[in-house]
């Protein structure tokens, strides 16, 4: 099947009217030698055909049948029904990016709105949503951090960063830094700070550190982030924009440059992405920014409305000079985030961050009674933790799977030394009686 | 319109959470960490929330609302088919970190759409997981630069990238650290030979290429162009924008080039979604792929596992597997066509594109009306002193179409880009034709009318200097 309009012999007419007798006429400039022979009738499917396709592959996933307490950097948690009815509205579907501001009010509205959900939960002065996840975001931050600290070239990341983001930022500023620095962690999974102080010098261009970090504790960033300022070198903070809801803000410690991924804010698993990643900046560095940028202005006629703004940075306009190549709005997925977070609101958002506290708190204190298991994380832990078992971690998981379960994520795939490791998480979406079975299985390994 | 923030009503509500229990209420984070106010969000209830949103939707202009013959984006219909199969909860709820053989369906889609992908495009090898075409670019342009250092050729820190390039190219690559010499258009409206010949030599890593380029026209000297530059020792990028015009016609890999990036969102019809999000294979030939982004899908013995290292790999470029969900429609739109399918998708759009050229080429200037062109034209709007391609651009507006592309490329005075698209009909580029027509007329008999407008859409013209001298980027400030 396809999806073309022209009829054959609508065809023929607006051939006839551009003068040619055949299609095939059209191509004439393509070389012979690399022209492909026209294909006879074949393999395509009917909508049916395709949808039952599709349905015998997705149950090719077991992965929905276990109860699952993975983490690390993707999370389960409620989508609102309304977030799907929303995204599914055809006139921000089927858009694309506000070139044309009168026609796209509705879209740079919701991108203004975005903006300002997710400053008012970093605490930041300004936003956006171009950016494709949380690892882009860390990655244009230190972009950004190098742009301004010109002819420092050198960036202290955090050990206790997602192992990803920390990839993504040595693939974006490979060309950029002069060196990257892990900053280690202690025992207790956050940094270590006499280590920290060590490694900051007039090199360093910025500092980078995930809070609630990697094992999900939550890192001294106040501290860390005043000596950063005191060396002259940027703060960013990295952090998942749930945790914000009970726990200070970037701002709070003083952060140039907060990023994160707002997957945990109603996007779904969907195997990795689509995520939207959020960059929010201090006044000073607002036109360091990558990508673009909505602001409020208004019409001839004194109305407001909104348009994109600051374009001078971006790559259409300046080409080579630009702050970064980035196209796209992520639009789509910041809507997304943006309905979530306003379903939940003032109010809702900070009781739904304290119930993934707690039941990840309470998974936490039952399985710290259990002989075999030492948890690592204390009480500043947010809704993911770290167990380490006594006995090899690949004969617990097994336990846990015939029963049902993935236990979460045996560390030692990011942090070899962390061999009887495991990162799990526990979200709002997990009963009492789900936890208890956890720890019942737990108890029998 | 006025916003969430100022619709909020003190104690409203729209949220609710499972129920708490004693179990672990008595849980608290340490009294230090804890925010001393909660985040100034408005509070709003469902139904309120539900008409913010309808009234928004009603200021935006989708594809499935007007027709959108905006250049250079591929504006084609999004089936709904598609939006069904990537909201099938077992893709949706699948996490990225699961163990391999619990979501062997994803890494199947994965596969697969990989395998047909290099079919279409002629290449070897490539991975799917760059975020978004500019990002694909970046994964491609340091996979040149992961071959010259892999080759000890340290000096090739040019690269060459013509003057009506996507603004990504030359941003790209100079995020790779090169130095970007611009190739000058001919009259043509193709790469001048000659020039390429002089700047191509040992300092040259690659160059960037789309085929067709953004101005509408197939290089036929493509095979030239990739001689000249693969005997200079550089590599050929392909820009995989415009591949909508040749699908099943021609095969960059075919054509000479290394490597290049699709967008899934314009070629196999992933919605747009107001700008995002998209989604940017990279594929190579066999030359190249030793350095694709990792994770790298194998299949052994028809089950798939993800490889988490490659010697050579420029390393992830993403956290996890890229936009699946993306995948899910690009692959299902892929198998729903078939071959001969997809050739008529580039048959139709070129088509489509050539009757508008020939129609609308009477009352615009036509920079190349000896050239039939792919699946778009550029036209230039300056007939008229007074009238700017602007001014139609928002004229356009109030015959309910969207306006095309103006001012891209940058090399064509007062450009209208326009893409019509092969899921259009005949008769929707007919009323638009008439639209133009009329338009066309009014720029002689009412000008005024051109420079205010529009004047039939929620808001009218927007003062940008004032956006951009005095930034209010969110409710706060």
């Amino acid at each position: 099947m396809d999806f073309i309009s022209n009829s054959s012999h609508q065809q023929k007419e607006m051939l006839r009217i551009i003068g040619v007798s055949s299609i095939d006429e059209l191509f004439k400039s393509i070389p012979s030698a690399i022209l492909q022979s026209s294909i006879a009738l074949d393999d395509g499917l009917s909508e049916s055909e395709g949808m039952q396709k599709m349905e015998a592959i997705a149950a090719m996933n077991t992965y929905p049948a276990f109860d699952s307490y993975l983490g690390g950097g993707a999370y389960e948690h409620h989508v609102p029904a309304i977030v799907g009815a929303i995204c599914a509205k055809s006139e921000f579907l089927t858009a694309y990016t506000p070139y044309q501001p009168e026609v796209s009010q509705g879209m740079l509205q919701v991108i203004f709105e975005f903006q300002s959900v997710i400053c008012a939960l970093t605490g930041m002065y300004a936003g956006n949503a171009s950016l494709y996840d949380g690892a882009s975001a860390c990655a244009e931050a230190a972009l950004m951090a190098l742009r301004v600290q010109t002819p420092k070239r050198k960036l202290l990341i955090s050990a206790s960063l997602h192992p990803s983001y920390k990839d993504v930022i040595r693939q974006y500023a490979e060309f950029a830094a002069s060196e990257i620095i892990e900053i280690p962690f202690n025992d207790s999974l956050t940094i270590d700070e006499s280590q920290y102080e060590s490694l900051l010098d007039d090199k360093t261009a910025a500092v980078i550190i995930q809070s609630p970090n990697v094992f999900g504790c939550i890192e001294n960033t106040p501290l860390l982030f005043e000596k950063a300022h005191a060396n002259d070198s940027l703060a960013v903070q990295c952090g998942n924009p749930l945790a914000y809801g009970i726990f200070h803000s970037p701002s709070h410690a003083k952060a140039d440059i907060a990023v994160g991924d707002c997957q945990p804010l109603g996007l779904p698993l969907n195997f990795g992405g689509p995520y939207v990643g959020y960059i929010t900046c201090t006044q000073e560095l607002l036109r360091q920014l990558p990508g673009r940028i909505v602001g409020e202005t208004v019409d001839t006629e004194g109305r407001r409305g909104f348009v994109l703004t600051l374009q001078a940075r971006e790559q259409h306009i300046r080409r080579e000079k630009a702050t970064s190549n980035v196209c796209t709005n992520q639009a789509l997925a910041a809507l997304a985030s943006l309905v979530a977070i306003l379903w939940y609101g003032k109010t809702g958002l900070p009781k739904l961050a304290l119930t993934n506290y707690q039941r990840a708190a309470y998974l936490r204190h039952s399985l710290a009674k259990l002989p075999h298991f030492t948890v690592i994380n204390n009480d500043s832990s947010f809704n993911e933790f770290v167990i380490t078992s006594s006995k090899p971690i690949d004969t617990v998981l097994k336990h846990f799977r015939q029963a049902g379960i993935i236990a979460g994520f045996p560390l030692k795939e990011w942090f070899p030394s962390m061999e009887n490791s495991l990162l799990l998480c526990a979200t709002e979406m997990k009963s009492k009686s789900q936890l208890d079975r956890y720890v019942e299985v737990a108890s029998q390994c | 319109m006025l916003t969430a923030f100022e619709k909020s009503q003190k104690g409203q509500r729209s949220y609710s959470l499972p129920k708490e229990d004693s179990a672990w209420t008595n849980y608290h984070p340490p009294h230090n960490l804890l925010r001393e106010t909660p985040p100034p969000l408005p509070e709003i209830s469902e139904i309120d929330l539900t008409r913010h949103f309808s009234q928004l939707a009603r200021r935006n202009m989708g594809i499935d609302t007007n027709f959108y013959p905006l250049g250079s984006c591929t504006m084609k219909l999004n089936p709904r088919v598609n939006e069904w199969c990537a909201s099938l909860p077992s893709f949706q709820r699948s996490h990225p970190l699961a163990p391999s053989d619990t979501v062997q369906g994803n890494l199947y889609v994965i596969y697969h759409l990989l395998q047909l992908l290099c079919q279409i495009t002629g290449m070897h090898t490539g991975s799917l997981s760059p975020n978004a075409g500019a990002q694909g670019e970046l994964t491609g342009i340091k996979m040149i630069a992961a071959f010259h250092a892999h080759n000890n050729d340290s000096g090739r820190n040019e690269m060459l990238v013509p003057d009506n390039a996507h603004g990504t190219n030359p941003a790209t690559a100079a995020m790779v650290g090169y130095k970007i010499i611009v190739l000058h258009t001919t009259p043509d409206g193709d790469i001048d030979l000659e020039q390429l010949r002089s700047l191509a030599g040992p300092k040259t890593a690659g160059l960037m290429l789309t085929n067709p380029n953004t101005l509408g026209l197939f290089s036929s000297k493509i095979l030239e162009i990739a001689n000249i530059v693969h005997s200079a020792g550089g590599l050929l990028y392909y820009d995989g924008a415009n591949l909508n015009a040749i699908l099943e016609i021609a095969r960059p890999g075919q054509m000479g080039f290394d490597v290049m990036h699709l967008n899934l969102h314009k070629t196999f019809s992933t919605p747009h979604g107001g700008g995002g999000p998209g989604s940017g294979p990279v594929l190579c030939n066999e030359k190249l792929s030793p350095f694709l982004p990792l994770p790298l899908i194998h299949k052994s013995n028809d089950s798939f596992l993800p490889v988490p290292s490659s010697p050579l790999s420029i390393g992830r470029i993403a956290s996890f597997f890229g936009n699946f969900a993306i995948y899910l429609r690009a692959y299902l739109y892929s198998i729903l066509h078939g071959r001969y399918g997809l050739r008529r998708i580039a048959e139709n759009a070129v088509l489509n594109a050539n009757y508008l050229k020939k129609l609308l080429g009477n009352l615009f200037t036509d920079p190349y009306p000896q050239h039939f062109c792919m699946h778009e034209f550029v036209l230039q709007a300056d007939k008229f002193p007074n009238i700017k391609a602007l001014d139609i651009a928002k004229r356009l507006l109030d015959y309910n179409f969207h306006a095309p592309t103006i001012y891209f490329p940058l090399i064509i005075k007062e450009c209208l880009l326009i893409e019509p698209t092969e899921s259009e009909s005949k008769n929707t580029l007919d009323s638009f034709l008439s639209a133009v027509l009329a338009i066309h007329t009014e720029c002689t008999q009412n000008p005024e009318l051109l420079k205010n407008a529009p004047l039939l859409q929620p808001v009218s013209r927007l003062n940008e200097v004032q956006a951009a001298r005095h930034p209010k980027l969110t409710t706060f400030h």
